[in-house]
């Protein structure tokens, strides 16, 4: 698993694939204050990251790719 | 398969495809409201784009691209079908026909083909160019493809480009931006756009958005995660090629955009403003106008260096007139030309830097700097409603295939026939009488399986006479388009089946009788409403088969042949004499169009009148041992009667033997075999005739047209075999010594140096390993 989904948040790392995207977006939908960590993120699917725009969670910490930190960051 | 292999199965294919499309083309002409036939088209067209983009064919992808887009519309009824349209679509599919020709000749498509496939793709993309479609930039992607042409000359960018930052990027040159909207489903065919667009080679600035509203409240326990709803932005500065090779799975998603900043008028930095200004409009000039304006800044240096050298300002000069032309820049040309004869290195300098083409071309490039780009192909796409794996149940086989298999049938039957003459040695030489019954009974089973063997053969080689049949709706339409008359086509018994070798020389003739029936048989609508008749003719081709014959009447229900002007036509231009014209009647009068030369029209149209026209007709069909026949009811039309026999492969000929050879008489060409008593051959002069009930007959010795010195031979009771042959319309007897009987045989067209021998069909090989000539009575006649 590239997610680990913790009590506060969920952290994203490595490279998240397609398979993931389903179960990040049904977590994020639980949770009352959904918040995601992409420190250790390499890289995300487009699902993944359609889903990271649909439901727009708190982003805890931005990932290094500057171009997912300003898509994510501008949204 | 290799590539070779591929390539022919491709223009099989293409081919077919080609024929598909214009066969559909003209129903859906006829019924632009059938959802079927529309879709139908679209699937052939795309079929056809796809087998293209298995090979580096660009021009003809370029041409059925657009096509394909065209048609896009039309399925979707945002754009109506209409006759110009139509016509559009007719002629690129020539075109791509010619390409295919080339293709097959060459193994590639010729450079020049290049422009032309630009021109039909523009002039295709030009009927979905029309002012209302220019809202749908905004809309999806694909729809879009098209739609960007539609504001070719737009100064300003689209709405997306805004998303853009580009205030800090101006300076940079050859910026391109391009909007990527993935399908709905990209995520299932395993495409992910977000890496496509975040490893854009030179990504400078990217911007995502959701392409609809995401999903709000309660609709988000709903919403399906992996349909895609991304709409991507982005800019770069790589070279448009790479970029364009990134996004080649998704080409038609892609939204391309030529953001040059409007820093271009920089010319402190000639060069790269030049070829940024100028840099994705046309794949080829950038290069041409970096070289010139390098060529132009070396001019400039050697002219700074050099001081004062005539010659070396004399070839300066020349060079820079030689890039001004290269840059068809005319008045620049002109002004170098006017000034002065020993004009200073200095003043030359000076002139050539206030007139750098460098600054001209920036100053147009400024112009239209932000201008959308050609569309410049797109790879091939397997989207789903692609028909792209209809089961194979037809085995495709080459014509030669086929051919050699029935020769060796053939080779076949002939050695079969050997088995009777064994039997008879056998019991004659042998004493064998048990084995020569034998050998019979074997040779029944083999010459019955030989038979079916050859049946089956012939079955593989027919083919529906509607196969020719095809091309003519298309014909008719132009035609009669052109003329401006109203023709309806009726078509019947298109499946009646023939040997290839007979229907396919059918085609010009056809196209010929057709022409005429256009030309000269209906006539223009106001004349036949004056007449009576509806103003649409009809032209109405029927086929069907009697007995071992295939016919194929041609009617139209037009002015019908005149007779009279036939006579006075054939009489003026020397055909008949006027006193034989005269004893002829109508109808033997009408059939007076099949003599070479002959011509009704008195001015000479593309379509008919130059004289060339039925004799020609006659001739094809006779080659193919067919006939033509032709009724006329002046003012109620025209009927042609073509027969044509089923096959042409097995012949059956009569064996005849004349000065102790045996040789051979097509059958089909053989009224009666009769035995006339001597005494009832009538000399006179030189001629011999006999009196066949009641009809007088000429006779001529097979011996001496064949130039043999020697007397026919009479049987015991002093009577003459005589084989009546028609010819020309009338009987003739030949004489002959004896008849043998008919017989099946393989007629093999004479070859090599025998090929100009006259009088003679063809050889065929007889059971007993002999060779048997076959006559062509009608030349020995002749």
């Amino acid at each position: 698993m590239t997610i680990r989904y913790l009590k506060k948040h969920a952290a994203l790392e490595g490279h998240v694939a397609v398979d993931d995207a389903e179960a990040l977006a049904q977590w994020l939908l639980l949770q009352r204050d959904p918040a995601v960590h992409l420190g250790k993120c390499a890289g995300v699917h487009g699902a993944v990251l359609q889903v990271l725009l649909a439901l727009r969670p708190t982003v805890k910490a931005m990932p290094a790719d500057p171009f997912l930190a300003a898509v994510l960051g501008s949204s | 398969m290799n590539q070779a292999d591929l390539l022919d199965q491709f223009v099989i294919e293409a081919r077919e495809c080609l024929e598909a499309i214009g066969k559909r083309l003209l129903d859906v002409e006829q019924q632009p409201d059938n959802e079927a036939l529309l879709n139908d088209l679209f699937r052939s067209v795309h079929t056809l784009k796809g087998n293209c983009g298995l090979f580096e064919f660009k021009a003809l992808e370029r041409v059925v691209h657009a096509g394909e887009d065209l048609l896009d519309r039309v399925r979707h009824r945002t754009l109506a079908y209409s006759a110009e349209l139509a016509d559009a679509l007719l002629e690129a599919m020539d075109y791509s026909a010619q390409l295919i020709d080339q293709i097959e000749r060459h193994g590639r498509i010729e450079g020049a083909a290049d422009a032309a496939s630009m021109a039909h793709a523009s002039a295709l993309r030009a009927f979905v160019c029309e002012p209302t479609s220019v809202p749908q930039l905004e809309s999806a992607a694909p729809a879009a493809t098209g739609a960007r042409h539609s504001v070719p000359c737009q100064d300003d960018s689209p709405p997306w480009m805004k998303r853009l930052h580009l205030a800090g990027l101006t300076s940079r040159a050859g910026l391109l931006a391009l909007r990527y909207v993935p399908e709905e489903g990209c995520f299932f065919k395993g495409e992910d756009p977000w890496r496509l667009a975040r490893t854009v080679p030179g990504l400078l600035q990217l911007d995502i958005q959701g392409a609809g509203a995401w999903p709000q409240g309660e609709d988000r326990a709903a919403w399906d995660c992996y349909q895609c709803n991304l709409d991507i932005v982005l800019c770069t500065d790589a070279p448009r090629a790479e970029v364009e090779a990134h996004f080649r799975c998704v080409a038609e998603q892609v939204n391309w955009y030529a953001a040059t900043p409007d820093a271009a008028a920089d010319t402190s930095d000639v060069t790269s403003a030049v070829a940024n200004a100028i840099g994705c409009v046309d794949p080829v000039s950038p290069l041409l106008h970096q070289r010139v304006v390098a060529l132009w800044n070396d001019q400039c240096d050697l002219l700074e260096r050099v001081g004062d050298s005539a010659g070396t300002v004399l070839a300066a000069r020349n060079a820079m007139g030689h890039l001004l032309a290269c840059l068809d820049n005319g008045a620049a040309c002109a002004a170098l030309a006017e000034l002065p004869e020993g004009v200073q290195a200095a003043s030359l300098l000076a002139w050539a830097r206030a007139n750098a083409p460098a600054a001209k071309e920036a100053v147009r490039a400024a112009a239209r700097a932000v201008r959308p780009e050609p569309d410049i192909g797109t790879p091939p796409q397997r989207s789903d409603d692609g028909s792209t794996s209809q089961p194979q149940k037809v085995l495709k086989v080459g014509q030669e295939k086929v051919d050699r298999l029935m020769e060796l049938i053939g080779e076949m039957v002939v050695a079969k026939n050997s088995l009777p003459y064994l039997a008879q040695r056998a019991e004659q030489v042998f004493q064998q009488r048990e084995l020569a019954r034998e050998i019979k009974a074997q040779y029944a089973v083999i010459n019955r399986i030989a038979e079916d063997m050859q049946h089956a053969i012939m079955q593989v080689r027919m083919l529906p006479v509607g196969a020719v049949f095809q091309r003519f709706g298309r014909l008719i339409r132009d035609i009669s388009r052109k003329l401006g008359k109203e023709v309806n086509l009726v078509v019947e018994g298109e499946d009646t089946e023939a040997d290839k070798n007979v229907i396919e020389p059918l085609a010009d003739p056809l196209i010929h009788i057709l022409r005429n029936s256009l030309d000269h048989g209906i006539e223009l609508p106001a004349v036949r409403l004056a007449a009576g008749k509806p103003a649409a003719g009809t032209i109405r081709i029927v086929a069907r088969q009697e007995s071992d014959r295939v016919i194929i009447e041609i009617h139209d229900d037009g002015a019908g042949v005149n007779a009279a002007r036939v006579r006075d036509k054939a009489v003026e231009r020397g055909l008949i004499p006027a006193d034989k014209a005269a004893t002829l009647s109508d109808d033997d009068a009408v059939q007076l169009i099949f003599l070479p030369g002959f011509s009704t029209a008195d001015e000479i149209s593309d379509l008919s009148g130059r004289g060339v026209g039925m004799d020609v007709v006659r001739t094809a069909i006779e080659r193919i041992n067919g006939g033509v026949e032709l009724s006329s009811v002046q003012g109620q039309g025209t009927t042609l009667r073509l027969s044509l026999p089923l096959s042409m492969a097995v012949t059956t000929v009569m064996v005849i033997e004349s000065a102790g050879r045996r040789l051979g008489v097509p059958m089909d060409m053989i009224v009666e075999t009769v035995r006339v008593p001597a005494g009832d051959v009538h000399h006179f002069k030189q001629a011999r005739t006999t009196v066949l009930r009641g009809r007088v007959v000429p006779l001529r010795a097979l011996n001496d047209l064949l130039a043999l010195d020697a007397a026919p031979v009479p049987n015991e009771e002093g009577e003459l075999a005589v084989l009546v042959i028609r010819h020309a319309n009338e009987s003739v007897g030949l004489l002959v010594d004896h008849f043998h009987g008919a017989s099946d045989i393989i007629l093999k067209p004479l070859e090599g140096v025998l090929a100009g021998l006259v009088g003679f069909a063809g050889t065929a090989l007889m059971g007993d390993g002999g060779v048997l000539m076959v006559l062509n009575p009608k030349e020995l006649l002749q």
